[in-house]
């Protein structure tokens, strides 16, 4: 017990300071991306003008436009653009498997990721929505500090080698977003998929992989772990399964996008190697997509 | 050992092993590379896949036959292979090994070395004891196993002399005493000496004798020999049938003291000549420096000849205070003496600290009256160790302090001030003549010309010791010449010039045969050995086996009769003896040595020392292997895919030496001397080294606008490090803090002076302290200037020719305005002639300027050419800054045309006398 605390504060000063930088690159990416109009388009409740009409019986005196009903002799009301919140839920996959890197010039996955769902989260929060995890541990929320929340619980890793999808607590129509790279179990995607389908929740699927896992460049006697070293898998001749590696990660994309299509969600790849940029902007858009 | 095809192997049943190589190359192909451990997420679909092939990856065929190749070669290695074997005739029994070990083997003394070991290692293969007796150094024999005397065969070396009589009288009862036959291998050097064939009796009566002779014919050089100016050269060999040439070096050393080689000359032996002898001419300042000649590419005592003093003639130094009239060659103090000396010794010119160095028999001092603290411990050293200092009086003998209180160590005398002057026009006297020699003078005998007389000299105190030290008088009773003993050596002090100013010695015949009495008359002569008797030699320096000198350390003297005729040995080591001042060589070789080649029996095998080329290759293919295993670790990982082309780059990038690049800056004499530059000195305050620079370069601009002279750009120099001769003119600031020059840079100064340089020292305090103590400036400057040769000074007078050098001038302002300025004294008959503007001072330039204006802050400008210190105020300020100006200019001219200005005022009067 003696010992307890002294690993905890150098561990906290670490994660402490691995937060403003991503943060701030976060930000950074973030203000690369203009907002645009997020209103409703029609009225309701908001603050920007959106129409007047003639008052009409029912309609509370204090409802009434004076300056506008002072020009004849009709009353009107002045009526606002609906704006109205959504709520947002984030799940970026924290397993072990997204703690990979093919070489020292391409970031993590688990880096990328990361980046990518603070980027949005932070624009989606400049743009009025209220954005939060799946899962109990962060409900969406709105302001600046949830950006700070969200970044703190980014910076927790999972032991296990590959996370399912968290699929609890998800508020029902809400939007949500999920990062992965998706190579763990199938079924369980497929189980958080309908689970949120089933309540009306529409997001976007988001896969992160890294160039080594798309071209697959190995040859020779090979041992493949995965990286919590749980799985493991030998080959001679790691060049002769190139191509029936590849054929079963285009089956796997296949079924997620058939998933995807049932389900009314959107379907993304990323690859480590490729820009945050672009893939922020396909995000955003996507995300605008799906909250309209 | 078991030959196989040519090549011997020590341990043949290692190549059994090759028979393993086939099991071999079936195991390594059956044991797939090493798998590599990958992290790979996307593991999860890859479970389940199976591997197309059936068969697993193989080690490729030329991989498995790279590393068979390896194995082999390490079998082959280890098997102890051997290149042209030799199978020597075995005997058994003790062996004897006998060596002549004398100078003539250190010729190829390496070779004699290998083969020893190879013939002891052969013993100790064949289980024999060895024993080594050395005839120029016998000891006890002992039969030892090979590998005792293994360790101490490089200990071996040459004695620098051949086994005299009594060492093989020794020799052959040390090989009686040996119990029991033994075999003998003798390694000769090739030359024959008494008794040899006593010790062949003595070995041969006891068991079989070989013979090993080194291969190189000896030379021997003889001692030179001096002979009408010429050095004899003469070597002996004891080969004779072929012609040959043997170069002879002298080596000697140069002024720095480091051993050269000063002349070489060529000895060709005729076909059946054993003598060969040449002449060598060389300067006599050479021939005085050679320490021994040697033959070239041939080591070995024997061709070495020491030299002592009978090749030495006497050197004299002669050396002037500053020569300020060039051209004036009957001033000159040294013209008599030159021409006294010149047909009987050899003359030296130079400064002090040069000439100390070159170790002159004589050092003439004509007229120097100070000399800096270094320079008078190197003569007072020079003098105690035997050096014959000889001083002339003069004006500036007279003038100076030296030896006026008390005795200077370099004077015999102390001095009366201002000397005397008698038969002058203003005196009452007649010139004075010489008193005849006493009988304890060394010129005692000399005939006393008539015409002989004295006007001036210096003037002895009179002291308690002066009447032992006189050995030449007036006829009044005044000492002329007087002496006095330092050490082993003497000064000696004429009161007179060495010149015809004071008297009419020099031009006297007597004159001549005084210095004769005095550096002459101890010319070095070759002792013989009746000459020897009674006398202890040290020897300083001895010859070792291989000719190289060598401190003698704490060898006994040898008596004087013994060093002329006993034979070299242990006790009489060829080299260097001493005996008080004279120094005696013993050579190797003497004129009657003879040099003969040794004869053996019909019946005994005699074989070159050459060793046959035998040669283990076993490290080679070990090595081989190495490098192929190398080569093995690339491919095995080019195999597994860890070899990237960027791990190679960087490989070959760190093994790649990097290409040192030398930048190249312009050698600061050159740039010194393709132009003219001015230059201040160092004084190591920031400041005042850049307000000097600036000043200099102020000047410098103003010179190449208004005058023909274009200075480049100023210099600053370390007087520690800098030579000055390059500068016309240093300008010297004087701040209380700047270092004081060692004692080189010192003399470095007083030879810039005397070569005509000048010093321009500024206090900068505006000489409120009239250069006297009460100033920190002008203590320092007191301490400074204390060493240098600075001549008498006087306030500048109005009609110097400074005033009027290039602009008319008669105040020399800098910052501050009317301080006074020194400069070196008009010599006292300079005199003011009627209807000439001013005297005709200073013949040359003063070497000397001293004053407190601040010129170079007057003078400083910075780089867009704006003066950079304010000088007085407004217009008057201006005004001075232009007068410092005009000074600067009248300076430079002053330095770079000396008196001309002074001549040209003559320019009427001349023409005037000429009528025109």
């Amino acid at each position: 017990m003696i010992s307890a605390p002294a690993p905890l504060r150098p561990r906290a000063e670490a994660e402490a300071s691995q937060l403003p930088p991503l943060l701030a690159r976060a930000e950074r990416l973030a203000g690369s991306v203009l907002l645009g109009e997020h209103g409703r388009r029609r009225s309701g409740l908001g603050d920007d003008f959106w129409q007047y009409r003639p008052a009409q019986p029912g309609d509370s005196r204090r409802l009434i436009d004076h300056r506008r009903s002072a020009r004849g002799d009709m009353q009107f009301v002045r009526e606002r653009e609906w704006q109205i919140a959504q709520s947002v839920m984030l799940w970026v996959d924290q397993g072990g498997s997204m703690r990979f890197s093919s070489g020292n010039d391409t970031p993590e996955k688990i880096d990328r990721a990361r980046l990518l769902a603070l980027s949005i989260a932070i624009l989606l929060i400049r743009g009025g929505e209220r954005v939060g995890l799946t899962g109990t541990i962060l409900p969406p929320r709105r302001g600046n500090g949830q950006i700070l929340r969200l970044a703190e619980n980014f910076g927790l890793d999972l032991e296990a080698d590959y996370a399912p999808p968290e699929h609890r607590a998800m508020i029902p129509h809400a939007r949500a977003l999920f990062i992965s790279d998706f190579l763990g179990n199938f079924d369980e995607i497929e189980l958080a998929l309908t689970k949120a389908a089933d309540r009306g929740v529409r997001g976007v699927l988001y896969q992160v992989l890294d160039p080594s896992e798309e071209s697959f460049p190995f040859r020779g006697r090979t041992v493949f772990e995965s990286v919590g070293k749980t799985l493991h898998h030998e080959t001679l001749q790691a060049q002769g399964l190139k191509d029936r590696y590849l054929e079963r990660l285009a089956e796997r994309r296949d079924r997620i996008q058939q998933l995807c299509r049932l389900t009314g969600w959107r379907f993304g790849v990323h690859h480590t190697g490729d820009s945050a940029q672009s893939a922020l902007l396909w995000l955003y858009q996507a995300m605008e997509g799906a909250t309209r | 050992m078991t030959i196989l095809a040519g090549i011997g192997f020590t341990s043949p049943w290692l190549l059994l092993a090759l028979l393993g190589l086939p099991l071999l190359w079936l195991l390594l192909r059956a044991v797939p590379p090493a798998p590599i451990r990958r992290a790979f997420p996307a593991v999860t679909l890859l479970l389940g896949l199976k591997d197309d092939e059936s068969v697993s990856d193989r080690t490729p065929w030329w991989l498995l036959l790279l590393r068979m190749l390896i194995v082999a070669l390490v079998i082959l290695g280890l098997a102890g292979p051997v290149l042209n074997p030799v199978d020597r005739a075995q005997g058994d029994g003790p062996l004897l090994i006998v060596m002549d070990a004398s100078w003539a083997g250190a010729d190829g003394w390496d070779g004699t070395v290998d083969r020893l070991s190879a013939d002891i290692a052969d013993a100790g293969r064949a289980g024999r004891t060895v024993a080594v007796l050395r005839l120029g150094a016998p000891q006890e024999i002992e039969f030892l196993s090979a590998n005792a005397w293994r360790s101490r065969v490089p200990g071996l070396v040459p004695q620098p002399w051949q086994p005299s009589q009594t060492q093989i009288e020794r020799s052959v009862a040390l090989i009686d005493g040996i119990e029991g036959g033994f075999d003998t291998l003798w390694i000769s050097d090739g030359l024959d000496y008494d008794g040899r064939q006593q010790l062949v009796d003595a070995v041969m009566s006891r068991g079989d004798l070989r013979v090993v002779q080194a291969g190189r014919p000896v030379i021997g050089l003889m001692p030179a020999r001096f002979v009408d100016g010429q050095i004899v050269l003469s070597a002996r060999r004891a080969e004779t049938s072929i012609p040959q040439t043997a170069t002879v070096l002298a080596i000697g050393t140069d002024p720095g003291g480091v051993l050269r080689t000063l002349a070489s000359v060529d000895l060709a032996f005729e076909a059946g000549e054993t003598e060969s002898s040449t002449e060598l001419v060389l300067p006599t300042e050479l021939r005085a420096r050679i320490v021994r000649f040697e033959l070239q590419n041939r080591s070995g005592a024997g061709a070495v000849a020491l030299t002592d003093d009978n090749l030495r003639r006497r050197e004299v130094a002669l050396i002037a205070g500053r020569e300020n009239r060039e051209g004036l060659q009957l001033l000159s103090p040294h013209h008599y003496l030159r021409q006294a000396l010149v047909p009987t010794a050899d003359l030296l010119n130079g400064t002090i600290a040069d000439m100390v160095p070159a170790n002159p028999d004589v050092i003439v001092l004509a007229d120097i009256a100070r000399m800096s603290p270094a320079n008078t411990e190197m003569l007072t050293e020079w003098v105690e160790e035997g050096g014959l200092l000889l001083r002339f009086a003069g004006p500036r003998l007279a003038a100076s302090e030296v030896s006026r209180e008390e005795e200077d160590p370099l004077m015999p005398v102390r001095l009366r001030s201002g000397g005397r002057s008698v038969g002058g026009a203003m005196s009452w006297g007649e010139p004075k003549t010489l008193a005849p020699f006493r009988d304890n003078s060394p010129f005692f005998g000399l005939t006393l010309p008539t015409d002989v007389t004295v006007t001036s000299q210096v003037v002895a105190q009179p002291d308690p010791s002066l009447a032992d030290r006189v050995i030449a008088e007036l006829s009044d009773g005044t000492p002329l010449v007087t002496r006095k003993e330092i050490g082993q050596g003497q000064v000696v002090l004429f009161h007179v010039t060495a010149n015809a100013e004071w008297s009419s010695l020099p031009l006297s015949g007597l004159f001549v045969d005084m210095l004769e009495r005095l550096a002459i008359s101890t010319s070095a002569h070759v002792p013989n050995a009746e000459d020897l008797t009674g006398t202890t030699w040290t020897p300083v320096q001895v010859l070792d086996g291989f000719g190289s000198l060598r401190d003698a350390g704490t060898l006994p003297g040898v008596e004087g009769p013994d060093l002329a005729t006993l034979p070299l040995g242990p006790d009489l080591q060829p080299g260097l003896y001493e005996s008080e001042d004279r120094r005696l060589a013993r050579n190797v070789l003497s004129q009657d040595s003879v040099v003969t080649a040794a004869s053996w029996p019909l019946n005994v095998p005699v074989e070159g020392a050459q060793q046959s080329n035998e040669r283990p290759i076993g490290g080679g293919l070990l090595s081989l292997a190495l490098v192929l295993l190398m080569l093995d670790i690339l491919a095995s990982l080019m195999l597994s895919g860890r070899l990237t082309m960027a791990r190679v780059a960087i490989a070959v990038a760190l093994l790649l030496p990097g290409v040192p690049s030398e930048a190249q800056e312009p050698d600061p004499a050159l740039t010194a001397t393709s132009e003219l530059v001015l230059a201040h000195v160092l004084t190591g305050n920031k400041t005042l080294d850049d307000t000097a620079y600036a000043g200099l370069m102020g000047l410098s601009d103003t010179l190449y606008f208004r005058t023909s002279v274009e200075p480049a750009n100023p210099v600053g120099v370390d007087l520690e490090r800098d030579e000055l001769a390059f500068f016309p003119l240093l300008y010297w600031p004087i701040t209380p803090d700047q270092p004081t020059p060692s004692d080189e840079a010192y003399d470095r100064l007083n030879a810039y002076l005397r070569a005509g340089g000048m010093i321009v020292f500024d206090t900068r305090d505006a000489n409120i302290a009239g250069f006297g103590t009460s100033s920190p400036n002008g203590r320092k400057l007191q301490a400074l200037a204390g060493p240098l040769d600075i001549p008498p000074l006087e306030p500048l007078p109005a009609d110097h020719v400074l005033t009027r050098t290039f602009y008319l001038l008669q105040d020399f302002p800098g910052r501050h305005a009317r301080g006074q300025v020194w400069v070196e004294a008009a010599p006292p008959d300079a005199e003011q002639i009627e209807g000439m503007p001013f005297r005709n001072l200073n013949d040359g330039v003063t070497p000397i300027l001293i004053g407190g204006n601040d010129w170079a802050a007057a003078w400083a400008v910075d780089s867009t050419g704006r003066a950079l210190l304010p000088v007085g105020r407004g217009y008057s300020g201006e005004r001075q800054r232009e007068l410092a100006y005009r000074f600067g200019v009248n300076l430079v001219m002053h330095v770079l045309t000396g008196n001309y200005k002074s001549d040209q005022v003559h320019v009427p009067a001349l023409l005037d006398r000429l009528g025109q």
